[in-house]
This record gives C-alpha cells, sequence and structure tokens, in this order.
C-alpha cells in the first residue's frame, strides 16, 4: 500500500488522464457492469422461467415477461459487451495519444542537439513499450477489477437486502476473490517478478553479448562454451516459469472452490427459505443458475493484478521523466547581424564526473571565420559543442553571442547554429519533406535548388517517385554520402550564420570524403564554420586549427603556420596523406 | 484455425491421447455436475426438506471438485512436454545462431534474434500451453453434451447442434474480413505505430532545426489518426466476437424460452429441462474459450513461424573437407575466379577474383567503398561462400568455401570495432586461448601497448568491461584485439578489416606503432583506405566495383601508372 501511494505520489501520467476523460471511463465501466448484469440476469431469469412453467400455470401471462426478458437479456450481453470494449479500446487509444505528445515533450526538453550516435534509441524504445503497458494496466487490470468490484458490491448488497446473514457471507466468500487473492497476487508476484526480471535481464544481455559477439565465437570454434553460457539462465527461466504457471492454476482453482462454497450457501439459503411456498420455491433455480455467469469476471481479477508490478515500473519510469528538468533562463533575441561568438574562460564539468572535461578555456569566433577542433576520443571536443549551443551550461565562464549569453538564445538557436554531424537523422518520409525541414516555409523550388545545390538534382531526378522518394527507416535508401548531402541541402535552406560539423565525414571513405569537405566548404564560404574532426583530410579548407588535449587547446595556428613550425602536425599530416610515418610519433 | 505444425512436434500423439482422456473425463464431471446440481434444485423445487439435497449436493460437489481438479491436472501432464519442447526450441536456435554466423545475424539484426529466443519462445510456450487443451476441449467436450442431451430431449439437440456451425462459419466470414481489412492497412499502420520511435531517435536532429517544439502537435496529430485507423479494424474485429457472443447468448435465451413453453405443455419435465438449461452454456463454453485466447494466441503462433523460419535457415555445409593444419611459410591460399553474389541481388559483390598467397605476406586491400573489399575479407574468413564450389583452396585442396574449422583455427578476425565481451579485460584478451597464463595475458597487453592504460583501471586486468561496464575507447579496443593476436601464437594469419577507419589521427599513430610489429611473423590481409598503411604492405590488391582491376607490390603498382596511382591521387590532401 505504502509503495502504491509512492507510486501515484508524484504521478502526472495516470491519474490525470482519469480525471481528463472521466465522462467516458463512466461510461466503459457502466457497460462492463452491464455486461456481466445482463450474463447472470439471462441466467436468473431463465431459471425463474422454466421453474414457473413447470407449475404449468393455466394462463402464458404468467410466464409473458420471463419471456420477453430472457430474449432481452439474451441480446443485451452481448451488444453490452461489443460497446463496451470499442468505448475502452477508444477511450485508451486516446489516452495513447496524449502520452505520447507528454512522452515526447519531456524527452524534448532534455534531448541534445549534439549527439554522437543513436544508441539512445534502445531507452526510447523502453519508454514507448512504457506507454503500452500503461494502456494494458487500463485494459487488463484497471477496468476489470472496478466492474468486478461493482458487481460485487451489486451482488452482496442484493443479497444482503433478502437475508443479512446470507449478504454477510457472501461479503466474506466472494471478497476472497475480489480482494484477497489480488492483494495475495501483488505479493507473491511482486518479489518473484523481481528476481524474474533479474535473470530475464540478465539472459537479455547475456544473448546480446554473444550474438554481437558472434564472429569471435564462431573463429574460436568454442561451440561447448557458447551453448554452456545459456545453460544456466536457460534453467532459471524455465524453473521461474514452472512455479508461475503452478501458482496460477491452483489460484484458479481456489477461485473455483470459492464458487463451489458461494453455490452451496446459496442452496441452503434456499433450502431454509424459499421451500416455504411454491412461488417462492421458483427463485431456488434462478439463484443457483445465476451465480456462474455473474462470478465469471472475478475470474482473472487475480491475473490483471498480478501483472500490476510490470506496470508499476512503467509508470515510475515514465514519471521520473518530469524530474530533474532544467531552469528555464529568460530568452531574448538577437536584433543584430552575428558579429562574434565568444568563448571566455569556460570550464564544465558533469554532475557525477569527477573532472572538468573542459578547462578554462577561451576563445573568439568573428564571421566568416573557420575553426577546426581537433583532438582523441574524450578530450570534451563533443562537450564543448553542446555548450556552445547551449544545451549544457558552463559551470564557470560564459558563451556569449554578440555580447548575449546562448542560454538565453535558445528560442531563436535555430536561427544561429547549423548542424551537420556524423549521422544526421531523415526521417521515415520523402526527400521533398526531409530537406523542407531545414525551412518549413520554403517552397517547392527552394527546395529543388538547395538539392541541385549540393549535387543530388540528377540522382534524385533519376529515381521514379523523383522528390516524393520514400527515404525509408532512417534514411536506409539512400548511401552515407548521399545522407549527409541531404542534410546539407537542409542546412543551406536554414541559413544560419554558423555552421557547426561534428565529424559529418567519419564513416566515409576519402574519395566521399574529400568530395563532401570540397562542397560544404565551397556552399558555406560566407558562414562561419566550427568544424571538428578526427583527422587531417581537408584541414586546408580552414583558417584556424585547434588541437584540444585534456579539456584545453594544446596547439593552434593556421594549417599552414602549424605544418612549418610543428613537427608533430607535420609528421601527423604526412601520415594522413599517405607519406612515410617514421616520425609520427616522437 | 487449427495449426497443423502442433501435430508434427516430438511426442505430440502421445500426450494428444492421454490429455484426450483427461478431457473426457472432465466433460463427464461437467455433465455429473450439471445434473446433481439440477436434482438438488428440482427438489428444492418440489418442496422437500434441506435433507433431500444433501445425496445430490455432495455428487455434485465431488463432480465441480474433480472437473477444476483435472484442468490442474490437464495442465500439469502437458506442461513437462511444452516446457521440453520449447526448452529444446531454444536451444536448437542457439545452436542455428552459431552455426549460421554473424553475416546472416546481423541481415536479421540482433535485437530481433534476441527477442525471438527470449520472449519468442516464451510467447511459443504460452501457445502451446493454451492451445492444444483449447482444442481437444472444443473437439470432445461440446459432443459429449450433446450426446446427452440427446438422451434427455432430442428436440433441443438439432437447434443446438444447428446454431454451431452458423457460429462458425459466421466467425469465419468477419474474421477473413477483418483480415482483408487489416492487411489494406497494414502498411499505413506500421507507418503510423514507427513514426513515434521514428520521431523520437530523430530528435536531435529535430533541435537542431529548431523543429523539436513544434512536433509535439504533430505527434499527437499522428497518434490520433493511427487511433481513428485502429478503431475501423478494432470494428471489424470486435464484430466477429460479437456474432459468437450473440449466437451463444440469444441461443441460451431461445432454449430457455422453449423449455419454458414445453414445459407449460406438460411436453417436458422440470428435471430434465433445467439439465439441459444448466448444460447449454456449457455446450458453447469450449467454442468462446478458444475465440476468446484467440488473439492471446496470435502472437505465440507467429513466434513460432519465425523461430521455425530461422531454424530452416539453411546453413553452410562440408565444413571439414580441410584437413586440419598449421599456417607456415610453404601453405597457400588460392582465389580462382570466385565470384560472389549476395541473395536477391542482380549483380555480383564480387566477379571473378583470382591471386595466390604463400606464406608470410602482408597484403593490402584498397578501394573506395563498395568497391568490395569487405565482402572479399569476408569471403576469406569464410563468413560468405563463393557461388561455386572449388574457387577457393588451400595447399591445393580445393575447397566448397572458407567455412573450414581448419581454417578458422588459423586466423584472427579484427573489424573496426572489435566487439568485446561483458567479462573482465584479461578475459576478453584470452578469449581465443584456453588456459592462458596471468603472465602471458600481461606480456601480451603490454606488448599491444596496452599496460599504462591498465595502470589507471581499478582491478587492472580483473577489470570488468563491455557493454554496462567500463567504456573502453576504439583505439584500445583495437590494442585489445591486437592483444589476442600476440597472446595466440598458434593463429599465423590476420584479417583486418578498416582496423582504424574511426580512430583519430593521433589515436592511429600511435596504434600504427604497436601493430607493426605483430606483422612479422604473420600472413596479414589488410583492408583500409587509409593510404599510409599501403607502404607497409608486400602485395597490394586494388579492388574496383567487385573486380580485382590490379594486383602487385607497391612499387610495381607505382610504376604501371593504373588504378592504384589514380585511386591514390583521388584519395591524397593537396600540399599545405
Amino acid at each position: 500500500m505504502k509503495r502504491l501511494r509512492k507510486t501515484f505520489a508524484n504521478d502526472t501520467w495516470v491519474m490525470p488522464y482519469l480525471r481528463k476523460y472521466k465522462g467516458l471511463l463512466t461510461l466503459v465501466l457502466f457497460l462492463g457492469f452491464m455486461t456481466f448484469f445482463s450474463g447472470g440476469a439471462l441466467m436468473f431469469n431463465s431459471g425463474y422461467l422454466i421453474s414457473e412453467a413447470a407449475r404449468q400455470p393455466t394462463s402464458i401471462i404468467y410466464i409473458y415477461v420471463p419471456v420477453v426478458l430472457a430474449r432481452a437479456f439474451g441480446i443485451a450481453r452481448p451488444s453490452f459487451r461489443y460497446v463496451e470494449r470499442l468505448t475502452s479500446h477508444n477511450w485508451v487509444l486516446k489516452i495513447v495519444s496524449d502520452f505520447r505528445k507528454k512522452l515526447y515533450e519531456s524527452v524534448e526538453k532534455k534531448a541534445s542537439a549534439i549527439q554522437r550516435s543513436h544508441q539512445t534509441g534502445d531507452i526510447l524504445s523502453i519508454l514507448a513499450d512504457d506507454i503500452e503497458h500503461i494502456e494494458n494496466l487500463y485494459l487488463r487490470t484497471v477496468f476489470p477489477m472496478v466492474i468486478g468490484w461493482l458487481l460485487y458490491l451489486f451482488i452482496v448488497i442484493g443479497i444482503g437486502a433478502l437475508n443479512w446473514v446470507v449478504g454477510l457471507l457472501m461479503l466474506l466468500l466472494l471478497g476472497v476473490i475480489v480482494v484477497i487473492l489480488p492483494l495475495a497476487s501483488v505479493a507473491t508476484n511482486g518479489t518473484r517478478e523481481y528476481r524474474q526480471h533479474q535473470i530475464q535481464h540478465s539472459f537479455y544481455t547475456n544473448l546480446t553479448d554473444e550474438v554481437l559477439g558472434l564472429g569471435d565465437w564462431l573463429i574460436s570454434g568454442r561451440y561447448t562454451d557458447f551453448m554452456n553460457l545459456q545453460k544456466k539462465p536457460i534453467k532459471e527461466i524455465a524453473e521461474l516459469r514452472r512455479k508461475d504457471h503452478f501458482y496460477q492454476w491452483w489460484r484458479s482453482f481456489f477461485v473455483q472452490f470459492i464458487v463451489l462454497l458461494t453455490t452451496v450457501t446459496l442452496l441452503i439459503w434456499g433450502a431454509y427459505s424459499f421451500t416455504a411456498s411454491k412461488s417462492l420455491a421458483n427463485w431456488v433455480a434462478a439463484f443457483a443458475l445465476a451465480i456462474f455467469p455473474a462470478v465469471s469476471p472475478f475470474l482473472n481479477i487475480s491475473q490483471g493484478a498480478s501483472e500490476w508490478p510490470v506496470y508499476r515500473r512503467s509508470i515510475e519510469r515514465v514519471n521520473q521523466l518530469d524530474q530533474n528538468q532544467v531552469k528555464p533562463v529568460k530568452q531574448t533575441t538577437l536584433t543584430e547581424p552575428f558579429k562574434s561568438l565568444s568563448i571566455d574562460r569556460v570550464s564544465f564539468r558533469y554532475p557525477d564526473g569527477n573532472r572538468d572535461i573542459v578547462k578554462d578555456i577561451s576563445m573568439t569566433i568573428h564571421p566568416g571565420e573557420k575553426v577546426a577542433l581537433l583532438g582523441p576520443s574524450g578530450t570534451g571536443k563533443s562537450t564543448l559543442l553542446k555548450l556552445l549551443v547551449g544545451d549544457l551550461l558552463p559551470n564557470q565562464g560564459h558563451i556569449m553571442i554578440n555580447g548575449k549569453d546562448v542560454a538565453g538564445l535558445q528560442e531563436v538557436r535555430s536561427a544561429l547554429f547549423g548542424i551537420l554531424d556524423q549521422q544526421p537523422y531523415l526521417f521515415d518520409t520523402t526527400v521533398m519533406n526531409n530537406v523542407r525541414l531545414g525551412n518549413v516555409n520554403a517552397s517547392d523550388d527552394d527546395v529543388k535548388q538547395a538539392i541541385a545545390a549540393v549535387g543530388l538534382k540528377a540522382l534524385i531526378e533519376s529515381l521514379p517517385d523523383q522528390y516524393d522518394t520514400q527515404v525509408q527507416e532512417a534514411g536506409s535508401r539512400f548511401s552515407g554520402g548521399e545522407r549527409q548531402r541531404l542534410s546539407l541541402a537542409r542546412i543551406l535552406l536554414q541559413d544560419a550564420p554558423i555552421i557547426i560539423l561534428d565529424e559529418p565525414t567519419v564513416s566515409l571513405d576519402p574519395i566521399t570524403e574529400k568530395k563532401l569537405l570540397d562542397e560544404v566548404f565551397n556552399l558555406l564560404h560566407d558562414k562561419t564554420i566550427i568544424w571538428v574532426t578526427h583527422h587531417l583530410a581537408g584541414i586546408n579548407h580552414v583558417d584556424q586549427v585547434r588541437f584540444l588535449e585534456n579539456g584545453h587547446f594544446d596547439m593552434q595556428g593556421t594549417p599552414q603556420e602549424l605544418y612549418r613550425t610543428q613537427p608533430r602536425f607535420r609528421s601527423l599530416y604526412d601520415l594522413d596523406r599517405g607519406k612515410t610515418a617514421e616520425s609520427a610519433i616522437e | 484455425m487449427i495449426d497443423k505444425r502442433l501435430f508434427s512436434l516430438p511426442g505430440m500423439k502421445r500426450y494428444m491421447g492421454i490429455l484426450g482422456v483427461l478431457v473426457f473425463i472432465q466433460a463427464l464431471a461437467v455433465i455429473v455436475q450439471a445434473r446433481y446440481l439440477s436434482v438438488a434444485i428440482v427438489n428444492l423445487w418440489n418442496l422437500q426438506p434441506l435433507s433431500s439435497i444433501v445425496l445430490p449436493t455432495s455428487i455434485f460437489i465431488v463432480a465441480f471438485l474433480a472437473r477444476h481438479l483435472l484442468t490442474v491436472a490437464q495442465n500439469r501432464v502437458l506442461f513437462p512436454f511444452v516446457e521440453t519442447t520449447s526448452g529444446k526450441m531454444r536451444e536448437d536456435l542457439m545452436a542455428k545462431i552459431f552455426r549460421l554466423g554473424p553475416a546472416e545475424i546481423d541481415k536479421r539484426g540482433t535485437g530481433n534474434i534476441v527477442t525471438m529466443a527470449l520472449e519468442g519462445i516464451d510467447q511459443v510456450q504460452t501457445y502451446l500451453m493454451l492451445v492444444i487443451i483449447k482444442m481437444l476441449d472444443m473437439s470432445i467436450t461440446p459432443w459429449l453434451i450433446l450426446i446427452y442431451i440427446l438422451f434427455i430431449r432430442w428436440e433441443q439437440v438439432i437447434f443446438l447442434f444447428i446454431i454451431f456451425p452458423v457460429i462458425i462459419l459466421f466467425m469465419v466470414i468477419l474474421g477473413l474480413a477483418a483480415q482483408s481489412k487489416a492487411d489494406r492497412q497494414y502498411e499505413g499502420y506500421q507507418h503510423l505505430s514507427n513514426h513515434f520511435v521514428d520521431t523520437l531517435r530523430g530528435l536531435s536532429t529535430l533541435k537542431q532545426l529548431g523543429l523539436s517544439k513544434r512536433y509535439a502537435n504533430n505527434v499527437y496529430s499522428v497518434s490520433e489518426s493511427y487511433r481513428k485507423e485502429t478503431m475501423s479494424t478494432l470494428r471489424i474485429a470486435l464484430t466477429s466476437t460479437f456474432a459468437l457472443d450473440f449466437f451463444t447468448t440469444l441461443s441460451i435465451a431461445v432454449v430457455a424460452v422453449f423449455l419454458g413453453f414445453d414445459l407449460m405443455d406438460g411436453k417436458v419435465m422440470l428435471l430434465p429441462a433445467l439439465t439441459i438449461l444448466v448444460l447449454a452454456p456449457e455446450y458453447f463454453l469450449p467454442i468462446r474459450n478458444f475465440a476468446n485466447d484467440y488473439h492471446a494466441t496470435l502472437n505465440g503462433k507467429n513466434a513460432m513461424t519465425a523461430v521455425l523460419e530461422v531454424l530452416q535457415q539453411p546453413e553452410m555445409k562440408q565444413r571439414d573437407v580441410l584437413p586440419a593444419f598449421k599456417w607456415d611459410e610453404a601453405a597457400t591460399l588460392e582465389v580462382d575466379q570466385a565470384t560472389y553474389t549476395y541473395p536477391n541481388a542482380d549483380r555480383p559483390a564480387l566477379a571473378d577474383i583470382s591471386f595466390k598467397i604463400r606464406g608470410m605476406q602482408k597484403i593490402g586491400i584498397i578501394g573506395a567503398s563498395g568497391s568490395g573489399k569487405s565482402t572479399l575479407i569476408n569471403l576469406i574468413g569464410g563468413f560468405l561462400a563463393p557461388d561455386q564450389p572449388n574457387q577457393v583452396a588451400i595447399n591445393g585442396t580445393k575447397l566448397p568455401h572458407l567455412d573450414q574449422t581448419a581454417w578458422q583455427k588459423n586466423f584472427l578476425y579484427i573489424p573496426q570495432n572489435p566487439y568485446l565481451f561483458h567479462a573482465s579485460l584479461a578475459d576478453n584478451i584470452s578469449f581465443y586461448v584456453d588456459n592462458a597464463s596471468k603472465q602471458s595475458i600481461h606480456d601480451a597487453a603490454e606488448r599491444a601497448g596496452l599496460a599504462s592504460w591498465i595502470k589507471t583501471l581499478p582491478a587492472g586486468l580483473d577489470t570488468m568491461i563491455g557493454e554496462g561496464a567500463r567504456t573502453v575507447s576504439g583505439g584500445q579496443a583495437q590494442r585489445i584485439a591486437l592483444a589476442r593476436a600476440f597472446l595466440d601464437t598458434d593463429r599465423k594469419v590476420l584479417l583486418f578489416d578498416e582496423p582504424t577507419a574511426h580512430l583519430d589521427i593521433e589515436t592511429e599513430a600511435a596504434l600504427k606503432q604497436d601493430i607493426l610489429p605483430v606483422f612479422n611473423d604473420h600472413l596479414v590481409f589488410f583492408a583500409t583506405h587509409r593510404l599510409h598503411w599501403i607502404s607497409e604492405m608486400d602485395y597490394v590488391l586494388v579492388m574496383d566495383h567487385g573486380q580485382l582491376v590490379e594486383q602487385g607490390t607497391p612499387a610495381e603498382l607505382a610504376r604501371q601508372n593504373g588504378d592504384y596511382v589514380q585511386l591514390r591521387s583521388e584519395m591524397e590532401a593537396a600540399d599545405l
């Protein structure tokens, strides 16, 4: 219970939506209740009908009402059920739309424009699954449970009104099914679920590890080791499944046992209270027959409840998204054109880090300048870029455009920075739509012009659907170089004064790389360019090279200057060109 | 509706027999239960005292308990079979993954395969547990009940008997309609459900373009149109359930009404009438259960199809044609007019490749991307088989392909991103060598230039690395792969596939110093587009559009002034 309260303490995902759509929710619950009510009533009425008919009354009038009711309930039950299912699915899908938007907005607030890979995709899929879990929470746990409780109350009150002792017995007996067993299931499953999650998780990671390293397994010829590695988790999982199944079977049996006790109670009650007169005795069959359909919704309540731990984890995870949101900074705009980008004694360390990633860096970039940043991985290149565009805020120092802090220019950021990174994302839509994302107000002609500028006109126009060609998932229709060009076209449309190139050529071969770089610097010759690169191909395009080592600059100058004065730079450059590498490492 | 593949599972027939008997006894219990509940009710209806119902109620209780105990018993009997079957399937799948090798698995996606082995098999298990018993229940229980009713009163039997096929007919018709509509929508449907993940993945791009905030409404409206599409399909699917529900429920009502009229006319007594009424829902219960679980079992059915499909994949055969040998100075590898075509491709990725290698040499493979460098390495490593047999030979033995156990024991493969297992650094280094001593691992690590890095690690060589543990940079990963080569002195062939393409120039320069010594007493294949490696090679293969356009020593090729010179000039940067 405490855990339940904790789960919902700061909940912004479940409760608010229950409130928002309470009209539809009430309808769903009402329809669900009516479904089972009609099912029970059909048998109740039928039991009465044939008991009365067996007395062979003189006129058909005596059974006329039950006859009409039998047909009415017979039609009502499936109809209510049909409408209930449609309404509940519709309700849940409505909520899902809200969820998706909400999830998107939460993730969006924390997302960074500088990203080296799409690894986070996995986390995002988990979040997308969480939404489906919450969808199931409603359909499989909340609705059946609430409907079951409504029916439970109805039965207890209905019978209690006739005989309070029997009503009390029903309260206790059926209470075991609808309250005690679900609670017990949550308790048993809570611990088991935790263990199961652990085993599954380790099996999952081990197996992924094995499959990803399959090449090494194969070449090493260690077939037996490969197979043995999975034996233990497979056995453990089987063990868990077995326990889970046994528990479910015996729980169902126990539920049926309670149903039996209920039926026998009703029979005994019938023997005591309904054998006084013939007209009263007609009700015995009614009660005895109604009990089975009436309790049918109770049978699955425990199963729904036992799934709760899975849902709880999802709810907790999505609720966590709303925590630690960054403090908003007051936003301004730039009225004048870009004049300078200055980094003023900036230091940065991640909240959970133990060292400064960027240490006391200063630098000023003027319009039209081209700067290359180099350095081994882990020296803070991408951190520096994140600081530049304002995705991270420095612990010390300032980053300013025309003297205004970038943190306060976030709303106009896309008018200031254009970014081309390692794997620019193409959305699963047409070429035209993808390029137009650079400037949503661009006309078709503008888009075509941009595509022509990056040298893809011939290729695109040779495709059957031309500019309406679908790029397919993550742009897989096109090669790496073509994807970069499409993104470059997007940046041309965006027309921002500062362009950030974040290792855009890392996965390209040298010829494609060279062509792309020539093109980028040619098309963007009037822009300010900050280029993070991992090697020296195309370095002749820039005015300034800076080597970042352990968070600060250690070599800087024009490429020509460095080549003349710095042996280290010269040997690296020669190595990159395929000249002898003897002096590469001093 | 019924899955024929189930009958071909080993041991299935025997279990079907045992379960059939249990289901039969259960159906009898259902009848007895209905009968004696009715007897008890009729006695009370006749205003008899409580004592008159003790015996029938007791029989009812016993039958009721027997019925539900039998459910447990059926599950209990079936479970070991399902457990063994699915367990074996999981093991077979693992073995298959091993035999299919990385090329095939990559094509299917690691995530897919892992999910299949984990959740897929679980779903198969659920499917088997549900479907076998339900199927038997549906094919035994209703008919036994019908026969019993036939003995009581045949008029009702006709009605119940006729309504059954009508129900099935309606379900099939509506099911087909829903299916075809779902099929038509499937593409658009997939598109919509992928859209959300697509958007999330492209979030940083949207942020770069300043569109991320605005996109929230797009997410909502796409999701809403998804809802409308889904609902229109669901409406038809639910109509099929509705039909089933409608006919079964209404049938019970009709039976009740007819019995009522017959009772009034004195054509039937209360006891038989009541028994029929109690049995009517039981008659429909199996088909309702079957239909209710139908959608739940669909996932399992699809999962089983997917698993069986992988298990039936053809794998490389004749993996032991080559006798065991050790690569040495005299050993030869010959590739003779080898061609390789990817499945479903219209032109070969490698065409007419011929070269011959003897002993310890350093072979560079160069070419633009898409020229077939990696495909050639994969062919040499045996991950891909040439289109025709006998296009490759080792020591003069003609082979169908190079996926030979004896060959694999001779080489190490070092790709762009060597895979690091979630294990200690020492275990990663000694992956290829059984019982390597701590000292030898340490020496290998030192020769690979890892010593200074290891000193910074908390547990030295015992530090856990790989997924979920300490992250390792690209340069260090290459060094770990290199340490494997230093440690394993038996493997004399090294296949490098662009090992430095992702590294920054300084890291590459440093790494090169440590790689060069290992070249000495090895046969090395080195696919790269970093030019400086070429000067270290004895022999160069120049690839272009799947063809081997030139081969020779670097000096020879430079003199020839052909493709090699052309390629170099295209790749080379300008003077500063």
